[in-house]
């Protein structure tokens, strides 16, 4: 078997559209398809089993024979025997199609039925209606006849839902037996689930498929892992720890205020007499090119440009250089760069990480409360690194590092966060899992975002305001 | 003419100063910076410590300004740069002086005799004088004027580090004294521990020390196991293994980033943790070579720790500078045409591990001097926190600056003090070990037992746990390291 399909773009009732797919199956492959609700991943598994209107592009190699269990397939199912049902016209009680009838149809092997019906524990039920059936066992009755039909290739959507423990054991093992004599594909968004004779598996997103991922790479398929957990928990961000809590700022008074500021190296002005003021819940995006002084602004901001105390700086409720510390200004910031990542080059676990954002320090130096540890414990669960809490944070991927530098840049709850460039240096995979942190925290706070990239298109949800700074070029002297 | 503060005390106060150390509460600096609101610090000079401290005083809310030599700005020199760039007021002696609360004298020790001598006519009456190092005062005996307060604040790291420590909101370990025959006010503690507090010192410990106990053991560390050894040690070590046929490169890079890595495991957990690195076969090789380097080396120790004690190190060193400095500047260019020196680390891979395994000698070397640093100094008066923290506390700190550059990378971060004791000890030990060395081979340098076994009999085994959990210098490091526990937590 060698499925081919080429730049195809498949619509389905203009409900839904695959866009632009390209993948091959060969034989002795077993695929999972995952993505997030809505992503696409049952539409793709059913343009398998000839669903959905070519728009364009090519599908070649299906085999005659395709098996498919879905929920859609169920759903078809029971409602043409709904409608049958509401056929009759005879004032009788219509009883339904009974259970071996529907496993019989078509070209079915019949011993093997009865093994099946035996092995999911049907046997009492064959001659009930199958309309009648509660969602599991119907799930069951599609299984049977999916694999009764002896299949060249085997679609199965989520076909580990709604079964019991023993039936779900059982079911594996028996699709472990047939690794050998037909293909597989298997929809399914719980890593957990996926069997151990997949090979490979597709990740779907927004109609297309972004990744194809051969198992045995490693790296890869654990930050997957995290991509779908990110995109489908239902975790939300945690809360602030009342204990630690920032003051409450003047409402009355801007985030930021900053008065014709200037930034100066070696003579050269990098910033010139820049005005902007952060109001409160302003998100806000700052771009320009290498060298246009983002950075220097922010820290002018952050307090680490050595420059604030020479020029007119408002922040938090300080005006800078009247006796304030830096700790004071840092605590109403949350920060995240890749100066910061390779600053943060520390043996600290990843609880510990999370913690040192309520102190602002790089490394904890304080004993933490056991709320904080449960408020980092929180954050872990919602990155889906749980099982990691006590690892150091220099075994950790740089993708991963980022994404917990977010969450320790957030703990606090601070009143503005920081993302400088906060994708950089990271591959498509791990700017996705960025990109849905940042979004999460971005709808579920009352944190102001500045969000800082030198590509102006490269926009996040939310962000309404707008700074382009300018590359100053070396005045002639 | 210079004149020994420490020789003219009676022994009783000797001894009395010599013993002064405390490592202070965290809870003892709750008042943080306050004592040091609306006062006006001018810190003079703006090399690596001078920017550094400077630095971290005014992020913690602190006036900060430089006063530099009227030279130093006509001719835009580093140091001028370095304050300016840096948003700083910067002015002349006779601008800044007379203004300052509190004048923080950061510059080299040699120049502090000319330095105290300009500033001190322009000072406020009343106002308060920072060293960072008491050499002025108990080696050269400078008298200062009467109505100053006169205290030291010395942070026991390199100024990159002060700064490095300080930006992740922590600090490094401070030493803190006050000169109690110029404390005229009774404010010298709270204005010292304000100062520590301003450069996150209180964060990572600090020790309440006297001038006298600061001086003397500094230098004791410094010249013996925190530098001279480390560099004789890389000496001996490299030309070893080039004469029994290792490849310099790899040599090269063993020695480089071996006493860094080595030293991690001493800062972690002491003398018995870097020898629980090794295995058992190994750790009791390492352990009978560091008792041979113990008995040989330790008239060495008694007679560093001796020209201390009675001044002879610090007028002989004198006598240098009045030389300009012949003497340091011949032994720097001799150190830097060496053959470890001229050898670059060669692109090899080593783990950490193997730093270890191939690198006996050197946990060795490490081991005797930390010890015989630390009873040297003990036997002579010196408190236990004192001596532990200038022998093998500090010896990480300089084991990283020769990863950075080697040899010269260290005796261009330390003193030059420093590097003058550490040449002095370096010529002298160099000989001195000649003999020793002619016995070792590559299994204790550069490759390793080569065991097909790893046995070992367990009384001798238990021996030597024992000895070396039982050396003093693990009690108090015990002791000392849970203070800071959370210093751990740092790379």
């Amino acid at each position: 078997m060698n499925i081919r399909l080429d730049n195809l773009t498949v619509n389905f009732d203009d409900r839904f559209q695959l866009d632009e797919i390209n993948w091959q199956l060969d034989d002795a492959q077993h695929w999972v398809i995952t993505g997030a609700n809505g992503s696409g991943k049952s539409a793709l598994a059913a343009v398998l089993a000839g669903a959905g209107d070519t728009l364009s592009g090519t599908l070649e190699g299906l085999p005659a024979k395709v098996g498919l269990v879905s929920f859609e397939a169920q759903a078809e199912l029971i409602d043409r025997e709904r409608r049958k049902d509401d056929a009759d016209i005879m004032d009788v009680i219509s009883e339904g199609t009974p259970v071996h009838e529907i496993l019989s149809e078509g070209d079915r092997n019949p011993q093997l039925i009865d093994q099946l019906v035996q092995m999911f524990k049907l046997e009492s039920l064959v001659n009930r209606a199958f309309r009648k059936l509660s969602t599991g066992e119907s799930r069951k009755v599609m299984l049977i006849r999916a694999l009764a039909s002896e299949p060249d290739l085997l679609v199965l959507d989520e076909p580990f839902d709604g079964l019991d423990a023993h039936t779900l054991e059982m079911l594996q093992q028996y699709l472990a037996g047939l690794v050998t004599t037909v293909p597989m594909v298997l929809v399914l968004n719980r890593f957990d689930e996926f069997p151990e004779f997949v090979t490979h598996i597709a990740y779907v997103d927004h109609g297309r498929l972004q990744y194809q991922i051969d198992r045995n790479d490693k790296q890869a398929y654990n930050e997957l892992y995290q991509l779908l957990h990110l995109k489908t928990t239902d975790l939300e961000v945690p809360g602030a720890d009342p204990e630690t809590a920032i003051p409450r700022l003047d409402p009355a008074q801007p985030l930021v205020k900053l008065n014709s500021i200037n930034i100066t190296y070696d003579g050269h002005r990098i910033i010139d007499s820049l005005d902007w003021t952060i109001e409160r819940n302003q998100h806000w995006q700052l771009s320009g090119p290498n060298g246009s002084g983002k950075t220097g602004l922010l820290s002018l901001i952050t307090g680490d440009h050595p420059q604030c105390y020479v020029n007119d700086i408002f922040v938090f409720g300080f005006q800078r250089g009247k006796g304030e510390s830096i700790w004071q200004i840092k605590q109403f910031i949350g920060y995240v760069s890749t100066a910061l990542q390779w600053e943060y080059k520390v043996g600290t676990g990843l609880r510990n990480v999370i913690i040192s954002g309520f102190y602002d320090s790089i490394g904890l130096y304080t004993k933490a409360t056991d709320r904080q540890k449960k408020i980092a414990d929180e954050w872990l669960a919602l990155l889906g690194m749980s099982d990691r809490a006590d690892t150091p944070f220099n075994k950790l991927s740089y993708g991963d590092q980022r994404l917990l530098l977010i969450a320790r840049a957030m703990v606090k709850h601070p009143p503005l966060l920081i993302l400088d460039e906060p994708c950089l240096g990271l591959d498509d995979m791990n700017r996705q899992l960025v990109l849905a942190l940042i979004e999460k925290i971005c709808a579920g706070s009352e944190t102001s975002v500045l969000y800082v990239n030198h590509h102006a298109e490269d926009k996040i949800k939310g962000i309404e305001n707008y700074l382009k700074l300018e590359k100053r070029e070396p005045a002639a002297s | 003419m210079s004149n020994n503060y420490f020789n003219t005390l009676p022994l009783r106060e000797q001894l009395e100063q010599l013993g002064k150390c405390r490592f202070m509460s965290i809870n003892e600096f709750g008042d943080g910076v306050e004592a040091l609101k609306g006062k006006k610090m001018v810190v003079i000079g703006c090399g690596a410590q001078g920017l550094a401290q400077g630095l971290n005083l005014r992020d913690s809310g602190c006036d900060v300004s430089y006063a530099l030599r009227e030279a130093a700005i006509a001719e835009k020199r580093q140091s001028w740069k370095n304050a300016t760039e840096n948003g700083f007021v910067v002015g002349t002696y006779e601008e800044l002086i007379p203004t300052a609360d509190v004048v923080l004298n950061l510059t080299p020790d040699k120049q502090h005799t000319p330095v105290v001598n300009a500033i001190m006519p322009l000072m406020k009456e009343g106002a308060c004088l920072s060293y960072s190092h008491g050499f002025n005062i108990v080696e050269e005996g400078m008298k200062i004027r009467e109505d100053l307060t006169v205290i030291m604040v010395a942070p026991k790291c390199p100024g990159s580090e002060v700064r490095n420590e300080y930006v992740r909101g922590f600090g490094v370990p401070t030493l803190i004294a006050v000169h109690e025959d110029n404390d005229p006010k009774g404010e010298g503690l709270a204005l010292a521990k304000a100062y520590a507090a301003g450069t996150g010192g209180h964060k990572a410990g600090v020790l309440m020390s006297s001038f006298i106990a600061e001086v003397k053991s500094d230098l004791m560390g410094e010249q013996t196991i925190l530098c001279g050894m480390l560099q004789t040690g890389s000496l001996l070590c490299f030309d070893k293994m080039v004469e029994e046929g290792i490849d310099p490169g790899y040599a090269s890079r063993l020695i480089q980033y071996g006493w860094e890595t080595i030293t991690e495991a001493l800062k972690y957990g002491g003398v018995t943790n870097m020898l629980d690195r090794l295995s058992n076969p190994a750790k009791i090789k390492a352990f009978d070579l560091s008792e041979e380097l113990k008995q040989i080396m330790r008239p060495l120790y008694n007679k560093h720790q001796d020209d201390i004690m009675d001044g002879t190190f610090s007028r002989t060193m004198m006598e240098d500078w009045a030389n300009d400095d012949k003497n340091l500047l011949g032994w720097r260019a001799e150190t830097a045409e060496t053959a470890f020196e001229k050898t670059p680390a060669g692109d090899v891979e080593i783990s950490e591990q193997e730093f270890f395994d191939n690198g006996i000698l050197m946990v060795a070397m490490v081991k005797a001097g930390v010890e015989l640093a630390f009873e040297t100094m003990t036997s002579a008066g010196i408190i236990a926190d004192s001596a532990y923290y200038e022998s093998l506390h500090e010896t990480p700190l300089i084991a990283n600056t020769i990863a950075r550059k080697k040899l010269y990378e260290m005796n261009a971060t330390i003193s030059d003090t420093a590097e003058y004791g550490c040449y002095l000890y370096n010529h002298a030990c160099l000989p001195l070990l000649g003999d020793f060395m002619k016995g070792i081979k590559t299994d204790v340098i550069g490759k390793g037992l080569d065991l097909e076994d790893t046995g070992v009999d367990n009384a001798r085994l238990i021996e030597v746990n024992t000895a070396l959990r039982s050396h003093p210098v693990e009690a108090i490091g015990a002791v000392l390291r849970g203070h800071m526990a959370d210093m751990k937590k740092i790379v």
